[in-house]
This record gives C-alpha cells, structure tokens and sequence, in this order.
C-alpha cells in the first residue's frame, strides 16, 4: 500500500526530550492505528478532520509524537482531546477517577512533528480523538435535473463531489458536508468521488420569460426586439417540495423526457447560492417564439421653475406570442439604464412615480421591484392558429424634480 | 551537546594579560538559570547563577558566548556570596574575540562563592495562542489558553525556569543589532563603562522586572500528572507568567503549554453590521468577558490566535474560525468574528427616493417674447439647496433555528435625519445604531427613511434620529 502522508502516532515512553536538534530522536514506538475518522467539510473554507486512535499509557509521563510527511495539516490547528480509557484499567482504584492530561507539546525543528507530553493515573489504552485543518482536500456541488415532458414538474438531484488530493487516503470516512446529513464512503489518494445527497421528485417548475434590456440586451438591435430568454425557477420552499435548508452553489445540468421516455440535454446553468424561501433561477436559453418591440414613445418635459422639471417617459412593448400556449412575459426596467437612453441620466437618485398611461395591470411586483427596478408580468394569449395577437403595452413614468 | 555559553576560570596568579596564546582554565557549570521572555520585542533576560572558588588577590574570569545572539553591553557580573569581600576591578573586551569578554575580580578570601550573570540575549520569543470549543447550542465555550516559547538564540537552555512578560516596552536599539555589532560604540551609546551596562538601559522596565524576583516563588513540587501552574503577576504596566517548575527548551525547538482551562465561559451569539470594522456584510459575533463571572479574569489575555471549533451533537468538532485578538485587559469583551451566517439573509433594498423643499436663487434676466410683448418669463432660476429623500428596508430572514439579535451600525456623512420607529440610537455624531430580535423563521423589514439636506440646505454635519413614520412608498400599494 502506498503510504504517502503518513500520519504515524508514535508513544515513546518516558524518554526525556534530547535537547540536541540535530541529533536524531531515539524513541522506542508503538503504532495506535486509525479506529475512526471524520471529515467536516461544513466550512466554507476549510476542511478539519478528526480522528479517533486508541494510544497506549503508563502511568506516568507518556510522550504521543504526531508527525506528518506531505500533507498540509495546519500544526497550529490540532486539537487533542482525551475521551476516556478503554476496557479494564490496570491498578484501577475505585475511589480516584482515571485522569489523563497534557501537559505540554514541544515542537522539533525542522519536522512536521509534534510531540504531546502526557500524564496519565493508569496504565491501559485510552481513546484520544486528534483534530486538524487539512488543505488539498474539498468539497463542490451539482445537480442533476430531470424535468417532465410537459415542463410542470422535475426530479432534482443534488449532489456532493470530494476531491482528495490531501497525500492522505481515507478509508470508512464519515464525512459531514454541513449540508444533507451525514455518509460514509472511503476516499483513495488522489480521488474524486461524487455522492448523490438527496433526490427529490415532483419539483415544480415556474417557467419565466423575461425581457430586461439592460440585463439581456437586444435580439435585434435594428428593430428593437428585445432577447428573451426562458428559465426555469426553482423555489426553495417546503410548498414546491424543498426548503430543507439552503441550496449551495452548483452547476446544474438539465434534462427532458421526450415523448419515447428517454431524455435529452436541454441545457445547464451556474445555479446560485439559494437560501430557504428564495429563488433559484436557471438560464436555458432564448425563446424565439415571443417577440417583444420595444420602443421609447414618448419624452416630455415639463418646467417646474428655473433648472428644475419634470419628464415623462413613456415606453412601448409590442409584443407578439408565436407559442401555441399561452404564457406570462416579465417585462422589466432598471430605471437608471431607462434615465440614461432617454438623456435623463444624473447623479441624483432617481425620483419617479408610475404615470397614468401605464397600461400594465396590478403595478409593478412587489417582489421583484426596488427603486432601482421595476418589474411587471403580462399575460399573453397562445396563438391562435398560425396568426399571433399583437398586445401592446406602455410603462410611463414621470421623473420628478430633475434638475 | 553543544555548549556556546563559557564561563572560564583563569589560572593565571598574576594580574591578567588578555593577549596570551597558551591558557589553562576550569569551566564551573552552570547552577541555575531562569529566562524571562518579553513578546513585545525580541528581547530575553538570562539570568544565571554558577558557583566559582576564588583565591584571595586577582582572579581573571572570561565569559564567552560563541554562535549566540548575546548582547554584549548587557552582561553583568554579581557576587551572591561575600559581595563585600569581591570586587569586579575592571572588564575587558577584546579586539580580536568578539563573543568574549574578561573580568578581573578581586577577591578578600579563598573559597566557593556563588555569581549571578545575567544578560540580554535575541531569539527566544514567546507567543499566546486559544483554543475555544463551544457546546452544539453555542451557548458556552470551553477556552484554552496557551503559551508558546521558541527558542532560536542558539543556546540550550535546560531546566530553566521560564517568566514571560506581557506588555510594550520600550528599547532605544534592538538585541539582535547590538549582539552582531559587539561593543563597538555608536552615536547615540556614549561612556561605556563595561561592568553595569545592563543598568543603563531601561531603568523602568528592568527595575520592574527584578522587582517580581523577589515576589514570585516558582520550587513549586506538584503532584505527576497535574499540568503545570502559570502563576500570573501583574507589575507596572506588565504582566508576569510565571510557569511552574523548570522547562527545557533546546535551541530550535518550540514547546508549548497551557496557561488557563476555563469551562463553560458564558457565550452570546450576535449579528453585526458594522461596515467601517467587518466589510459590507452581516456577521455573526461571539462574545466573551474576560472576568470571573465567565470563569476567566485571572490576567489579561497576550495577543493571540484565537481558533474557535464547535462541538457537535455526536461529539465530533466543527471548525468556525480563527482570528487573531489583541491584548485583552481583565474585565474587557472578547469578540470573536464568525463572518457570513448563510442561515440569515440580509439584503437591503432601496424603495423609493424623492425630493422636496427645494430651494433656488433667481436673478433679473428675464426673457421677452419680441412679437408678443405682453409675454415675459424669468428664465435663470437655479436650484440651490434641496432635501433628498430615501426610504430603504433592511430584510432579515433568519433560518438559524432561534431568535437572533440583530445590531446594525450605519454611518451618514452630510446633515442629515434618520426616520424610523425602530429600536435607534446614536452612536456617534454621523452614525447610527438600531437593533432588533428576529424570530426563527420570521422575515422582518426594518424600513427608515433617511433625508440629507443637500445645497444650501446643508447647515450641519451630523444625523439627527427622528422617531416618526418613514414615508409611504406609493408603487408598493
């Protein structure tokens, strides 16, 4: 077996530190093996693994040296708890507790060593658990979406991928993501594994159509047809089968049944980091068959007094629905991008009201809008046979006391 | 093993002759040494005892100190036994051995008596470092404190008692300078005199130190088994940690050892917004009191690497962070930083900006309509002072699994009035302080409206907090 990163527990007993570095330190060992192992890769950043080891003490002065060839433990970060003794302890007497300490840890030049000075009441083994932060080994996560041939629903799976390169191999590790409970798998030098953390079915998909010049930009600048591209939404709730707990930063790969019950790729997208109740909104492409128009109607000044005035900006959306389905259309304006093409653009906020002519129903979503943006949805009717229903829709706004 | 530090008996019956190829001598060993290690700078107090035997008349001693980090105009010799009856008649640095000096000692009797060398020396350094494990409801936190010392000096140091000192002194020139230049004279070093240097150079900080000699007592024998004692004196403006017993740390190694084990010290979980201190971010807080009530307050904390792990309800740990902290006296907060909670959702979202009470000068240009003489407009008014209104909602969602106290600091430049009815105070002149419990599970907005008066509005540099209801934010209903 090939033994890179060698983390070797050695107990030399009751020998006095030799204070000559250069000398080599005589010790007489014995090799507590590994009796169990956790890696906690619920940090961000770091990755901290504890292990468990049964060590062998006299009473008395024990020395534990720890040492570590090739690995990047970090020496400042270990942690060495006593759990207790194991089994019978010699010379027990019942009425003292068995009671092990640390006394100190000496540090010798130039190894990644360590060594514990140990006292211990009774001789027999006893259970210490060694704590660390390791690098080279880490975590990342991706999904794997199948969605129903009607889009109404998906099966989501998620999945956690741990990559060793550690020098260290891990053999029955329990390993505990910070996310979706805890497994155990081996994992060898230098190896990738990828374990499914949970698969949850009937999804529901919210499927949008958004047209956002400043965000998506135009299809056809020369005709002012905006880009619109579809996404599927994912709402991270307990109502559309999840809101367990946070999803983490991902690809997300995504799948449709066909009508022959197999699949194919329909696209993938960076799914964002999602807290409980919020969105996870995933790009699949550009929907050609809803076209939108958009256009600056109409620009008006009104003066207030001096420099000071009032615009009304109105924009027109047409906009055509070549589907034969109906669906919404989320129809949104960052309000500065807005100010800048109609020549409007300051470095004061922007102080607007939605003016009269706006044809939108039910005012802006309340969600989805700020000062800085305004968002509404319009329905849109499906085809009807091969001639697509023209709907026209205006947003004015009034900036006030611009100046 | 190696030895660079020598004390020499010189069998010379005559008065010493320094330049001499062909010496015979006795090396008296050393008895006792106790360091005394300081973390500000790089700086060690050696102090030594070694039992010499005089004859009566001259008696040359050579110290040396080859391959050390010794300063030179820092070693003193004392007589401990008979000091009335041994003089030091003069000390000699030779040229030609730089690590190296000669006192000729005149003594009243033959026989044993005992001598204290103590000297500066660079390379042996301490630092402190804690361990926290708090319990799975991070409720209370079982804190560890330990002292590092490293020896790099380039001499053994055994069974010594070690002291290390907390607190800034002051040192007109480095250690480590002064043991490579020798006792060559600098501008600022003038009248040396060779036999008590070591008193000339901070008065103050050394005449604390040997004061705690006399108070501290360290032929502590304990039980095997017990981890050692560090016994901890506060002196002048320092601190004194004594460790129990005697240490040895060869040189190039580290050896570390816990200076305090307090359990269940009392933890409370905070959420901060501070921009100015931890970034454009909601973070979380532990915060510890380092007094008695939390089973701490023996000392005040040395700087240090604080690492802060969480126990789990299987018994296995968690890591959370690391960070160091700066010196914290007895009876002070210790804030512990754990950034982002990704359980807790902060956003803060603009609502709505307006303006009003806007203000403009007029001057007389007027302009005419020529084929319509009845029409005049002034047409140069400016606007010169305004008010600029923004009502913002601050959203905390918190998926923590308990209520969580909020606390958000903002800062406003400019004169201005912060609006709101929540839990406000000022913190200072431009800033603001509000704090709120959120729920497990709730979703709150926390609304204000903040007015900067703008142009010449502007009368003041400060914000001022209003108890009233932000404005309405008329595309919301």
């Amino acid at each position: 077996m090939k033994r890179i990163g060698l983390l070797s527990l050695v107990v030399a007993m009751a020998l006095p530190l030799v204070p000559n570095p250069a000398e080599a330190r005589v010790k007489l060992i014995t090799l507590p093996v590994r009796e169990r192992v956790e890696v906690q890769l619920d940090h961000a950043h770091a990755t901290l693994v504890e292990e468990e080891r049964i060590v062998p003490l006299v009473a008395g002065a024990n020395q534990v040296d720890f040492s570590w060839a090739n690995t990047r433990i970090d020496p400042g970060t270990i942690v060495f708890r006593v759990i207790g003794y194991e089994g019978e302890v010699v010379g027990k007497n019942p009425a003292t507790q068995p009671e092990v300490n640390v006394l100190s840890v000496s540090y010798p030049p130039g190894e990644s060593a360590l060594v514990w000075d140990v006292s211990s009441s009774h001789s027999g083994p006893v259970r210490v658990r060694i704590s660390y932060l390791l690098g080279g080994l880490s975590k990342s996560f991706n999904y794997r979406a199948v969605a129903e041939h009607d889009e109404s629903t998906l099966t989501l799976a998620r999945y956690i991928r741990v990559q060793n390169f550690a020098n260290e191999q891990y053999q029955d590790t329990q390993i505990h993501a910070g996310l979706g409970g805890q497994f155990s798998k081996p994992i060898g030098l230098n190896e990738t594994k990828e374990i499914l953390i949970e698969k949850i079915a009937d999804v529901p998909i919210l499927k949008t159509y958004t047209c956002d010049l400043a965000q998506y930009g135009y299809l056809d600048p020369a005709q002012k047809k905006l880009r619109v591209p579809m996404h599927y939404v994912l709402t991270n709730d307990e109502d559309h089968g999840l809101g367990g707990e946070s999803l983490p930063h991902g690809k997300v790969r995504i799948f449709q049944k066909d009508s022959t019950g197999t699949t194919a790729f329909t696209g993938e997208d960076w799914g964002s980091f999602t807290p409980i109740d919020d969105k996870m909104k995933l790009y699949l492409g550009t929907a050609q068959d809803v076209v939108v128009k958009r256009t600056i109607e109409r620009r008006d000044r009104t003066k207030v007094g001096g420099n000071l005035s009032h615009f009304d900006v109105i924009v027109k959306y047409e906009i055509e629905n070549f589907k034969d389905q109906a669906v919404v259309l989320d129809i949104a304006e960052q309000i500065n991008n807005l100010r800048n093409e109609t020549g409007l653009g300051s470095n004061q906020q922007a102080e607007w009201v939605i003016g009269e002519q706006t044809t939108f129903t039910g005012g802006p979503d309340a969600e989805e809008s700020s000062q800085h943006r305004v968002l509404f949805h319009a329905e849109l009717p499906a085809r009807a046979g091969d001639k697509a229903e023209k709907i026209v829709h205006m947003l004015h706004l009034q900036f006030r006391n611009q100046f | 093993m190696k030895r660079t530090l020598v004390l020499f008996c010189l069998m010379i019956f005559t008065s010493p002759v320094i330049a001499r190829n062909i010496d015979l001598s006795t090396v008296p060993a050393r008895d006792t040494v106790q360091l005394t290690i300081y973390n500000a700078e790089d700086l060690t107090l050696v102090r030594e005892t070694r039992v010499i035997s005089f004859k009566q008349g001259s008696n040359p001693l050579q110290f040396s100190w080859a391959n050390t980090l010794i300063d030179p105009t820092s070693v003193e010799l004392k007589f401990l036994t008979k000091p009335d009856q041994l003089t030091v008649l003069d000390t000699t640095f030779p040229h030609d051995k730089p690590q190296m000096l000669y006192w000729n000692v005149s003594s009243e009797f033959s026989g044993e008596a005992r001598v204290e060398i103590t000297y500066f020396t660079s390379g042996i350094t301490w630092s402190a470092d804690y361990t926290a494990i708090t319990n799975p409801d991070e409720s209370s936190t079982h804190v560890e404190g330990f002292v590092t010392v490293t020896n790099n000096s380039g001499e053994d140091y055994e069974d010594a008692q070690v002291r290390l000192v907390v607190g800034t002194i002051n040192l007109v020139e480095k250690i480590d300078q002064l043991a490579r230049r020798g006792v060559e004279p600098t501008s600022s070093a003038q009248g040396f005199d060779g036999s008590s240097v070591l008193g000339r150079r901070n008065q103050a900080m050394l005449g604390a130190v040997m004061e705690a000699e006399g108070l501290l007592s360290y032929s502590v024998s304990r039980e095997l088994g017990e981890a050692k004692q560090v016994v901890k004196e506060g002196l002048s403006e320092y601190f004194i940690f004594t460790i129990e017993g005697t240490e040895t740390v060869p040189n190039n190694w580290s050896k570390r050892l816990r200076s305090f084990d307090a359990d269940d010290v009392p933890v409370k979980v905070q959420y901060r917004y501070r921009a100015n201190e931890y970034g454009n971010q909601l973070v979380k807080m532990f915060l510890m009191t380092n007094d008695e009530e939390s089973g701490l307050g023996e000392s005040p904390l040395p700087d240090g690497l604080v690492r802060l792990f969480k126990r789990n309800h299987t018994g296995s740990l968690s890591y959370l962070t690391q960070q160091p902290v700066k010196y914290i006296p007895i009876g002070d907060k210790i804030e512990l930083n754990l950034g982002q909670d990704p359980n807790v959702v902060f956003e803060l979202i603009d609502l709505r900006a307006f303006r009003d009470n806007i203000w403009g000068s007029i001057d007389a240009r007027f302009k005419r309509r020529f084929d319509d003489p009845t029409v005049r407009i002034e047409d140069h008014g400016r606007v010169e002072g305004w008010d600029e209104h923004t009502v913002y909602a601050q959203r905390i969602r918190n998926y923590t699994g308990k209520p969580i106290d909020l606390e958000i600091r903002r800062a406003f430049g400019g004169d201005a009035i912060f609006i709101s009815r929540l839990d406000t105070q000022s913190h200072d002149f431009q800033t603001v302080q509000y704090t709120a419990q959120i729920d497990t599970g709730e979703s709150r907005d926390l609304v204000y409206e903040l007015v900067q008066r703008q142009g010449s509005n502007q009368k003041q540099n400060r914000v001022e907090i209003m108890s009233a209801d932000p404005a309405d934010v008329p595309w919301m209903n």
